[in-house]
């Protein structure tokens, strides 16, 4: 059970393993502080969408689970966003502005929802959400953290080193997303894979993370009947 | 027959409109309670604004307004007489959105030299460099270019991080806004550099500098334009029980 949270933070960790929610992992991150509130408030959305859809799973009709879902999550993120505008500094809800709403449509929170809350209890699906949270969090902050430092010789808006006055803009901006991700997603393949060479085996992504096993879009559904 | 597998469009349609309300329900309860606080976080951001570009008032400037045009200016009384006065505009020429600045501006129509700060240059001389009352209080530039031009950031150290707020009040130097200081507005509009004016600007973020440049001159333009009535409009809002000995 514990395994539920766990897998969230490294074996499965959103953001680097199953590559979901680029749009804020790209957009957001260019300081730790940023990355870390972001990351904050999609865990307290996937929590509270998560319980919610796990206590409904069974009465909500499959045809029209998708839409119930999203209404779900919606109106979390709706809540969470106006607690930010009325209690969290405003420097973070101005820095993170458009990418709250935005919550809505990022894919790890319904992609938790359709791939755990809808078969899983809800003690389940909260650990579920939290450790996927956490991962999150963890790892957006962690890119933010590398981009300020990078970028301004700062880490949480505290200067490091000193006598770097004028910022390197390339890791702050767009592009240095990108190279900075990609970096991080080799650094983590390569040490899951030496890790299992060392064990004497061959580096499997872990499983559930592929098409097979998502019914979001067709193509999961019907490389799922194929095999059926 | 199972809800779950339910297809009557009837029933389908029911179950999503239950789960609408329900959904606006608590939104609504939510909306209702941080109603108040967010107005009140509103409010702060302004008051906060006016505290950095006025003298020191004991008054609410925040209440104590007039609109011109496009241009509303906050008056801040001290002891029932006023000292300073806010102004604040929108400009829609920024490069990517809306540029809201705030001018603190005296009472002849001079912008406001909030402090004097030690600078010390390349080659070692130290000048002197007056830190103007102008902030930026709403901006979407470009991160590293436009927001040069608009950021007052103060700089946190690992070395000043703990001996908190010495001076929290004071601003930190920006050398396009600092060109303001102790300026006033005439009759022809500044300009950038660029375009033939004397005004600094930042290369790459000319744009942006010509913003902030126009905002800042319509604000001080439209406080002389209007100069008198102003300053009658704003002291006259004084605080009458005041003044009993104290």
């Amino acid at each position: 059970m514990i395994k539920d949270f766990t897998k969230g933070l490294w074996k499965e960790n959103p953001v680097l393993v199953l590559l979901l929610g680029m749009c804020p992992t790209l957009a957001v991150t260019s300081n730790a502080k940023n990355g870390l509130s972001m990351g904050l408030a999609t865990t307290a959305v996937l929590l509270c969408s998560n319980v919610a859809i796990s206590t409904i799973r069974n009465i909500v009709p499959k045809k029209i689970r998708i839409p119930v879902y999203i209404v779900v999550i919606a109106t979390f993120v709706t809540v969470v966003d106006m607690l930010m505008q009325a209690y969290a500094p405003p420097s973070v809800y101005n820095s993170l502005g458009i990418f709250i709403p935005l919550i809505v449509v990022n894919c790890i929170v319904l992609g938790r929802a359709e791939a755990f809350a809808s078969k899983n209890n809800p003690f389940r699906s909260a650990l579920d959400g939290l450790g996927m949270g956490c991962g999150f969090s963890l790892a957006l902050m962690t890119l933010g953290g590398t981009r300020e430092f990078l970028s301004s010789g700062s880490f949480f808006e505290v200067k490091v080193i000193t006598p770097w006055t004028v910022d390197f803009m390339l890791p702050s901006g767009a592009p240095g997303a990108f190279i900075i991700l990609g970096s991080f997603l080799a650094l983590m393949n390569w040490m899951n894979i030496r890790r299992a060479v060392k064990k004497g085996e061959i580096y499997i992504p872990p499983e559930g993370v592929d098409c097979r096993h998502c019914r979001l879009c067709d193509f999961g559904n019907s490389s799922q009947d194929e095999q059926q | 027959m199972k809800l779950r597998d339910t297809e009557n469009t009837l029933v389908l349609g029911l179950f999503l409109g239950v789960i609408g309300a329900i959904s606006a329900l608590i939104l609504a309860y939510f909306a209702d309670i941080t109603k108040a606080p967010i107005k009140k976080m509103e409010m702060q951001k302004t008051n906060n604004a006016l505290k950095e570009v006025l003298p020191d008032f004991d008054n609410n400037p925040g209440d104590n307004k007039i609109a011109f045009g496009n241009v509303v200016f906050y008056g801040a009384l001290k002891d029932g007489k006023l000292v300073g006065i806010a102004g604040q505009a929108i400009t829609k020429k920024g490069y990517s959105g809306n540029v809201e600045a705030m001018v603190g501006i005296e009472l002849n129509g001079k912008i406001r030299t909030v402090a004097v700060m030690d600078k010390k240059s390349a080659d070692g001389k130290v000048e002197k460099e007056n830190i103007s009352a102008v902030i930026i209080t709403k901006q979407s530039e470009t991160p590293g270019l436009g927001t040069v031009v608009c950021e007052r950031k103060k700089v946190v150290t690992i070395f000043n991080m703990f001996d908190k707020d010495q001076n929290a009040s004071s601003l930190a130097p920006n050398p396009i806004l600092d060109q303001f200081a102790g300026q006033t507005a005439g009759k022809t509009p500044w300009k950038v550099e660029k375009d033939g004016g004397t005004v600094k600007y930042i290369t790459g973020a000319t744009i942006s500098s010509r913003a902030v440049t126009g905002v800042v001159y319509d604000i001080d333009h439209t406080f002389m334009d209007n100069r008198q009535e102003i300053v009658n409009k704003l002291s006259g809002n004084a605080p009458q029980n005041r003044g009993d000995g104290k």
